[in-house]
């Protein structure tokens, strides 16, 4: 979240380096050879499998009422109770579903969507191009956290307005990217005869155009859910997430915020989660980008 | 070089209107009647009336949004429902909070970052290159807020008991208490620094390999000189962007620090804003916001243009 | 929020600061039916009474007193006779005093009256003053002073606050006998004045009092105020009470937001502080140098059930609601142990409150009986609206969700954050609300008869309103009591509420402070009392 307009701005001149053909299991297999790809890998592994099964091995329901609340240890309460006296170490094994539903989803909305864009705006070019870009540097112009806020103010938390909110902010940011990719794609000898032989606009763009632009897909789609992970866990934590008695991650550094001196864990267990999974998923992020375009991603050269 | 900074600055307006439509029109969808979905329990009919006529809600959408667009031009933004006070009013005193906290983060965070990666590009590849490349991804994949709690948890609350964990402030300006100022300034500096670690760390060693460098070795000159005479200057150029852009992170990033850290700016003035469904409030505040983050990433543009040397040539 | 020249902080911040603007409406209301009690008033209260027993020693002179105020903002006022919100409630505490007062337990006493006595009919009351009372700058006290007061109050073309409460006062008979002695008269019997008078918004002013120049009685003078954010009071040297107050200075700081609040006092910014919210309390014990105030209070924040709509028409639904739950579980969890089991019954310090009915205990099993003989036997789904109205209701709620599933009800909570938006408040079919200490017959003309301003539940009992209609005609305190008896019995067998609990009011300062004492009212740090409290030491 942190970098956001560097990263995107970067990732868009990214792939300017010859835009190799598509070899997908060779992207995946490149990356996985840079050690820092396997340890995102296991972080974000184990923290997506606490989610998952988190529910099923948890001591307690998320609601239920274990014991008086805040206390830093309690009978069966290893990490003890939040500020109405659940246990706070089965809400942390019960939070994060939703959490990685909602930013996967937002993720691969925000992802497909810009694609789209970015293909169509790359490929036929002329006010259809310009209409879209333009109406994509207004949409840059809210830093997503407050157009978040704007939208969730007026119309009250949801969840689907959540993945609709931060996939349109991602929208523009991969379009940018995506359109980049295409435009030299669109100058290559198979699209050219393609067209010759009359091929129609759509199934060229679906059939030659997508095909080449994975790599630069796939890395924008790790960096997006890096960022919708960010953004669904600060949305919980402003109170504007899912709402109670939900378990979520964010809302629970929420709830719990105001004693952190006397029970630090409420805070410190999703904390810790949300930083790990987002490191993961950072790195792994990093990794197909180097793969990708065979350099470190961003800025390093 | 000029025109097209010309045609930016346009652009910029362009977008800073479209902003206050978007801005207006979400308001302004709030379901059922404005008035008394703000007034809640308090209304009473000569306060809707007063309230619908600040709105001008018996105007058609356009004329509505005519009115608070040229009101909102001369800093007007109406009076916040939930202090009374004129909005402008309200909001000055904290947004100069909010810029001194920015202008500390930034004023300590920029040439410390430009240290680091300076630092580690001389030492290429070694391990405090390594160690550096890594602290930067893992933090710059944090949000801002967990960052926060953890400083939080370590140098206040958990190991050690230096630092306050909240901004409490006391009646005299923000800057007159460094003491609660620490963490809130030093999360922002760990948030805006890695990219531009990262981006001085290319820049320098692409300087560092430059030819004038290594003829300015071969003359003799210290390393010393050749660093700060020679390659620092030429690979802070590309760098000023990123600054640029970091900056403009801060306009919306400020929001869950200060939240966090109950520092009194605009950022946890929207917050209470969106708490009190204050509208003209949140109207003030996300107009703010985004205004300085189009602006900011303006300058940002420019100050790209103007350090691309093929720019900086042709427009010769 | 406290810095200097920032103007008012927006109250209902996401702290859980009560909006007290309501109950002030509550209050205002109180008119809708005449409550006779507490009639008497004796002449020879104890002035002290208020304050309860001196038990400390020697109290310390000097020093000035910051108190952080939960709630505030730019429309604070400083009127004696339009305070609203709580910093205002703490102020003209301060700078005024009412002719009677409530003591820590809510009986009503004497305070600037020696003496206040109905004739026969209750419908004229003879008030006399204490001797050698004076208003800050020395001008004294007459009963000229006192009629210019309630006049100002019952201004038909300005009614203040308290003109809601004497709707039958007959202002053009308000009569000064002689300097000490004023003659009140009503239309109709008013045998409950004692208690209107004593609440905060009804105290003395000089003849042309101006708000603007606010001058009282009070323990302290004004010296400085900036709405929405802090007010300077001096001691007041000639204050009857004698030898308070202690402290030299008192100054009021409005802190709507409740995490600033606490850690202006864990900064030392302040040395107490109002309503600290009770999953914090834990929080202050950590700290050596600080102190809390528990302050029991008649407050109760019941869940509202709406009799006249599916699926709470069915008596046999409500009461199995009643039946889900565990009270104790409740004060534990959503106030954090911080306050009393309550029994479906509102009035805790009416004298006539029936503490005998038996306590309703948790009882699953005969729950789900009634629920299945209303056809329910399936289970059932209910929204429950909630809100962050005052500290413990949304817990609360989360609560009773957890609580409902053991008897089959499924619990959606749907939390919103403009509950009393016109068209919304009193529509809810199942939701909450808080409410005031309050004696029954007051308590039940706010929310209780058909046409009561705040009737939630929709109450609209024939047998219920036909006995406390009774009620409030009967002057013979015995005979109503057996009324008000009959009355709660009814609600307490079929009424709309479910009253869980009264929560604890908590507040917190500074072990230097000495003097705080609990107060059942609601009102918190003694009813704002900060002329009977000292510094320890330097």
């Amino acid at each position: 979240m942190s970098a956001a307009p560097v990263k995107s701005e970067s990732a868009a001149t990214g792939p300017a380096e010859p835009a190799a053909k598509p070899r997908r299991a060779g992207l995946f297999r490149t990356a996985w050879g840079f050690g820092r790809t396997k340890v995102g890998v296991v972080l974000t592994a184990a923290i997506v499998l606490i989610a998952l099964f988190g529910p099923y091995i948890s001591p307690h329901t998320d609601t239920a009422l274990v014991a008086e609340p805040y206390v830093t240890s309690a009978d069966g309460s290893p990490f003890g109770t939040d500020y109405l006296g659940r246990d706070v170490f089965s809400r942390f094994l019960y939070g994060g579903q939703i959490l990685l539903l909602l930013a996967a989803s937002a993720a691969l909305f925000g992802t497909l969507a810009g694609t789209v864009l970015g293909i169509v705006a790359g490929y036929r070019r002329g006010w259809l191009d310009e209409l879209i870009m333009r109406t994509n540097d207004i949409l840059l112009a809210f830093p997503q956290l407050i157009a978040a806020l704007l939208i969730m103010s007026i119309i009250g938390p949801q969840a689907w307005l959540i993945v609709v909110i931060i996939g349109v902010t991602h929208m523009p940011r991969v379009a940018r990217v995506i359109r980049e990719a295409t435009l030299r794609i669109v100058e290559q000898d198979f699209v050219k005869s393609a067209e010759a032989i009359g091929v129609p606009r759509w199934k060229i763009m679906v059939r030659e155009i997508l095909p080449n632009v994975t790599s630069p897909l796939l890395v924008e789609l790790g960096l997006r859910l890096t960022y919708s992970i960010g953004i669904v866990a600060v949305l919980g934590f402003l109170g504007m997430g899912l709402q109670p008695p939900d378990a979520d991650w964010g809302l629970m550094i929420n709830e719990n915020r105001l004693a952190i001196t006397v029970q630090p864990w409420a805070v410190a267990l999703p904390v810790a989660a949300v930083a790990v999974l987002t490191i993961g998923a950072n790195l792994i992020t990093d990794g197909l980008s180097r793969a990708s375009i065979g350099i470190d991603r961003g800025v390093e050269k | 070089m000029i025109r097209l900074i010309i045609n930016r600055l346009f652009f910029g307006l362009v977008t800073l209107f479209a902003v206050s439509l978007i801005v207006f029109l979400a308001t302004q969808a709030l379901p059922g009647d404005a008035a008394s979905a703000i007034l809640g329990r308090d209304a009473t009919p000569e306060r809707l009336t007063a309230l619908r006529e600040q709105l001008n809600l018996g105007d058609p959408v356009a004329v509505q949004y005519g009115k608070w667009l040229l009101a909102a031009l001369t800093l007007d933004f109406g009076t916040s429902f939930a202090s009374g006070y004129p909005v402008a009013e309200y909001l000055a005193p904290r947004l100069s909070n909010s810029l001194w906290l920015m202008a500390f983060a930034a004023i300590i965070g920029t040439p410390l970052a430009l240290a680091l990666g300076s630092f580690s590009a001389m030492r290429r590849d070694r391990g405090v290159d390594h160690a550096t490349s890594m602290v930067t991804l893992v933090l710059a994949s944090l949000p801002e807020f967990v960052v926060g709690i953890v400083l939080i948890l370590i140098f206040s609350t958990g190991w050690l008991s230096l630092f306050p964990p909240i901004f409490a402030g006391g009646s005299g300006a923000v800057w007159q208490y460094p003491g609660q100022l620490v963490l809130p300034v030093l999360t922002l500096v760990i948030a805006v620094s890695p990219p531009i670690i990262r981006m001085m760390r290319a820049s320098m060693i692409e300087v560092l390999e430059s030819e004038y460098v290594q003829q300015a070795r071969l003359k003799g000159l210290p390393e010393k000189t050749v660093i700060r005479r020679h390659a620092a200057p030429n690979a802070i150029g590309p760098v000023a962007q990123v600054i640029a852009l970091q900056l403009a992170w801060l306009a919306g990033g400020v929001v869950a620090i200060e939240y966090l850290f109950r520092f009194p700016g605009i950022g946890l003035a929207l917050m209470d804003a969106i708490d009190a469904r204050d509208i003209p409030l949140i109207q003030a505040v996300v107009l703010l916001i985004a205004g300085v983050y189009i602006v900011v990433n303006l300058l940002a543009d420019i100050v790209g243009l103007a350090a691309n040397p093929k720019v900086r040539v042709s427009a010769k | 929020m406290s810095s200097r020249g920032i103007p008012g902080p927006v109250p209902h911040s996401p702290g859980r600061t009560p909006p007290t603007r309501r109950e002030l409406l509550r209050y205002g209301a109180v008119g809708a039916v005449v409550a006779p009690a507490l009639a008497a008033c004796g002449s020879t209260a104890d002035p002290d009474a208020f304050a309860g027993k001196k038990d400390y020693a020697d109290p310390r002179r000097g020093g000035r007193l910051r108190v952080g105020i939960a709630g505030g903002s730019a429309k604070d006022s400083i009127d004696a006779h339009l305070a609203t919100d709580n910093t205002d409630i703490a102020r003209v505490y301060n700078l005024y005093d009412r002719l009677t007062d409530f003591s820590l337990d809510y009986k009503v006493v004497n305070s600037l009256a020696e003496s206040l006595e109905p004739n026969a009919k209750a419908d004229v009351w003879t008030v006399t003053l204490r001797k050698g009372l004076t208003f800050h700058g020395g001008a004294p006290v007459t009963a000229e002073d006192v009629v210019f007061s309630l006049a100002r109050i019952t201004d038909p073309d300005d009614p203040k606050t308290g003109a809601a409460a004497m709707p039958l006062l007959d202002r053009d008979k308000l009569k000064a006998v002689d300097d000490r002695t004023a003659e009140i008269r009503f239309s109709e019997p008013m045998v409950h004045l004692p208690e209107v008078l004593a609440e905060y918004y009804n105290g003395i002013v000089p003849k042309g009092y101006d708000p603007k120049k606010p001058i009282g009685t009070g323990p302290f003078r004004f010296k400085e105020f900036e709405p929405g954010v802090r007010s300077l009071f001096v001691r007041n040297g000639d204050h009857w009470r004698d030898g308070e107050p202690f402290v030299d200075e008192l100054e009021i700081i409005n802190f709507p937001d409740d995490t600033a609040r606490v850690n202006a006092l864990l900064g030392g910014q302040v040395d107490a502080i109002s309503q600290l919210p009770h999953s914090q309390v834990k929080v202050v014990h950590a700290y050596d140098h600080l102190d809390v105030l528990e302050s029991e209070s008649g407050m109760w924040l019941p869940f509202t059930m709406r009799v006249d709509r599916a699926p709470f028409d069915d008596e046999r639904v409500r009461q199995a609601f009643r039946l889900i739950v565990d009270r104790q579980q409740m004060v534990d969890q959503a106030l954090s142990g911080y306050g009393t089991v309550a029994n479906d019954i509102y009035g805790r310090y009416d004298p006539a409150y029936a503490d005998d009915l038996p306590q309703r205990e948790q009882d699953i099993a005969k729950a789900k009986e009634l629920l299945a003989d209303a056809g329910h036997g399936d289970g059932l789904e209910v929204e429950l609206v909630t809100a962050e109205i005052n500290a413990g209701v949304v817990e609360a709620a989360e609560v009773f969700a957890e609580q409902a599933k053991e008897a089959g009800v499924t619990v959606k909570l749907n939390r919103v954050n403009d509950f009393f938006a016109e068209g919304q408040y009193l529509e809810y079919t199942f939701s909450q609300d808080f409410w005031a200490a309050r004696n029954y017959l007051s308590q039940a003309a706010q929310c209780a008869f058909e046409n009561s301003p705040f009737n939630e539940t929709h109450w609209a009992d024939e047998e219920w309103t036909e006995i406390v209609t009774k009620a409030s005609a009967t002057v013979d305190d015995k005979e109503r009591n057996k009324l008000l008896r009959q009355a709660q019995e009814i609600e307490y067998e079929r009424g709309g509420y479910i009253i869980w609990g009264n929560p604890t009011v908590v507040d917190a300062f500074s072990k230097k402070v000495k003097g705080f004492k609990p107060f059942v009212g609601g009102h918190p740090l003694t009813a704002y009392g900060f002329r009977q409290v000292w510094f320890e030491d330097e």
